[in-house]
């Protein structure tokens, strides 16, 4: 995983429980800590600074990694603001994720590992997105979705009737606009 | 807070901005040559493309070189193959005579007869048919050796028209170099002494004619350079070493200055005039050796003649 998730996931943890806590869940994951952007770390690190800060917030770990997804989304597009930008509705700026937006971080930052994401629309209202990856963190789309529908303030409900943890070969997630 | 609290933490904002921007500065970089490179595969492709174009040029222009050999091997048996025919058919007609002469003497009377032989030996002697009879022999003989040539020019032919399929297969290389060397026949005029020292060679997984297009550019270009000098020699050699089979195409004609012999694999590098060469044969060949996972070297001095040594595995 690039260094750059990392490093928002530092900022996400500092934000919420100072250095201290940063500094606290890093030495129990038992790594270095130190991340750059652009470079690339194995994944299990990601994994075990993860499996720390549930560790420390006593909370079940999908409910950290959604909102960590969520965290995630409103600081990529603070750092790349050109992809939010050149979508006007959440529906497209979600169907550009794998032909565009991926498409471009392959340019900025090599050797990536990218998850593959396929839209397709059911009615005005519903998305289905297909997700596939080794990584299986479909948990964390869901929240970088949540964090997508905040920054375009469209209320959504997301099922996930097919799920790689289940046993599938790939997740659907069901992106359902809400309307109250 | 402390004052000197307050100060670290604020050094630590500036170094953490200053990271992020560095961080920039490397994904722009990054970027952009993630899309020069891209740019390089595609001009990449297209050098590729207009390559394989070259090559089927080169192709088609070997084709002509043969062309022109093959005519002139096929043409001169072919001529006296024709001239001992005409003979023949004259000497044919002389002989028909002669029968029908003697069928008539055998209806006439006993005190014709002398008449009548005397008008066959008249026959005999203008027509010469005993000379003719010393001659037929070796008449036929001649016949048969010019299409017999006839016959083994097209069998080596043969050896080059395989050039389509892509298969190895195993093949005798000396006998890939005999049939290109008699092709080239013509083209060596008969000042240029063929020096052969073939030693034979185990099989080799190989494409010959893909081999024969490579020995038939190597002693063109030898003919060439040896075109017009005294004592002119090419010297064709092969011998098994190590495991790899070795073949050596020597001239000693005007050789290469160090800059020359740097790029004569060089596509397109020519000295020849234009119209001439199109500077493309040294680098197929080079292509094609390599394919074969052999090596192609050069050695040459100026002003006294060139050798060309090719190595190819014999397990490929
Ligand atoms: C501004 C928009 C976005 C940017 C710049 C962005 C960029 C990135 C980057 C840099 C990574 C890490 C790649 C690596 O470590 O090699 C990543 C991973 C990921 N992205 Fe995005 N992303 C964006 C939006 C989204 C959205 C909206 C989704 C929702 C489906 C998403 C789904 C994922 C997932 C699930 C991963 C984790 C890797 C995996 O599953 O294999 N991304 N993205
Ligand atoms: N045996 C040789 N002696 C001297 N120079 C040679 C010899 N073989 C090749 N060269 C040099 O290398 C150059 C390149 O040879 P190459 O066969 O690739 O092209 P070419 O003979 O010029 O043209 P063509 O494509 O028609 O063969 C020649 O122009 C010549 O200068
Ligand atoms: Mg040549």
């Amino acid at each position: 995983m690039k260094g750059v998730v990392f490093n928002i996931l530092e900022d996400m943890v500092t934000e919420k429980g100072g250095l201290m806590m940063w500094q606290k869940v890093i030495d129990k994951a038992g790594v270095e800590g130190g991340y750059t952007a652009v470079s690339t770390y194995s994944d299990d690190e990601l994994f075990s600074i993860v499996g720390a800060v549930v560790a420390e917030l006593d909370l079940p770990a999908e409910t950290v990694i959604s909102a960590f997804g969520t965290y995630m989304f409103g600081q990529l597009a603070s750092r790349y603001p050109v992809f939010v930008d050149s979508c006007d509705d959440l529906f497209s700026f979600l169907e550009s994720i794998d032909s565009v937006i991926h498409l471009e971080v392959k340019k900025l930052l090599t050797e990536t590992n990218l998850p593959s994401i396929s839209c397709e629309r059911v009615g005005d209202d519903q998305l289905v997105m297909d997700y596939r990856s080794p990584r299986r963190l479909c948990v964390l789309a869901e929240g970088l979705i949540y964090g997508a529908a905040e920054h375009y303030q469209r209320p959504i409900m997301i099922e996930h009737p097919v799920c790689m943890h289940k046993g599938s070969d790939h997740c659907d997630i069901r992106v359902q606009l809400t309307h109250e | 807070m402390s004052d000197e609290a307050e100060l670290y933490r604020k050094a630590f904002e500036r170094e953490r901005e200053a990271r992020k921007a560095a961080e920039q500065v490397v994904e722009h970089h990054t970027r952009e040559l993630y899309l020069k490179n891209q740019k390089l595969e595609e001009s990449l492709k297209q050098l590729k493309d207009q390559q394989r174009v070259l090559v089927q040029n080169e192709k088609l222009a070997m084709l002509g070189t043969l062309a022109a050999g093959i005519a002139h091997e096929i043409n001169n048996p072919m001529a006296f193959v024709h001239a001992n025919l005409e003979s023949l058919t004259d000497y044919l007609e002389s002989y028909q005579k002669l029968v029908e002469l003697q069928r008539e003497a055998l209806t006439l009377a006993p005190d014709q007869q002398e008449v009548a032989g005397a008008k066959i030996a008249k026959h005999v002697a203008d027509a010469d048919l005993e000379f003719f009879e010393e001659e037929l022999p070796e008449l036929l003989e001649d016949t048969r050796d010019g299409l017999e040539r006839v016959r083994e020019i097209v069998g080596n032919l043969r050896s080059f028209a395989r050039t389509h399929t892509q298969e190895r297969q195993a093949a005798d290389i000396v006998a890939g170099l005999q049939s290109t060397l008699k092709l080239l026949n013509s083209q060596f005029r008969t000042e240029v002494i063929v020096q052969q020292e073939l030693q034979p060679l185990p099989m080799v997984q190989c494409n010959l004619s893909e081999l024969n297009q490579v020995f038939l550019n190597l002693l063109v270009n030898a003919g060439h350079a040896v075109e017009g000098r005294k004592g002119a020699t090419i010297g064709v050699a092969t011998a098994v070493a190590g495991g790899q089979v070795m073949i050596k195409i020597s001239d000693n004609g005007l050789g290469m200055s160090e800059e020359v012999k740097e790029q004569v694999f060089v596509p397109f590098f020519t000295t020849k005039p234009v119209g001439k060469g199109t500077g493309m044969g040294m680098s197929i060949a080079y292509g094609i050796i390599v394919d074969h996972g052999g090596e192609i070297e050069v050695e040459s001095t100026e002003g006294e003649g060139t050798t060309f040594t090719i190595k190819l595995p014999i397990e490929s």
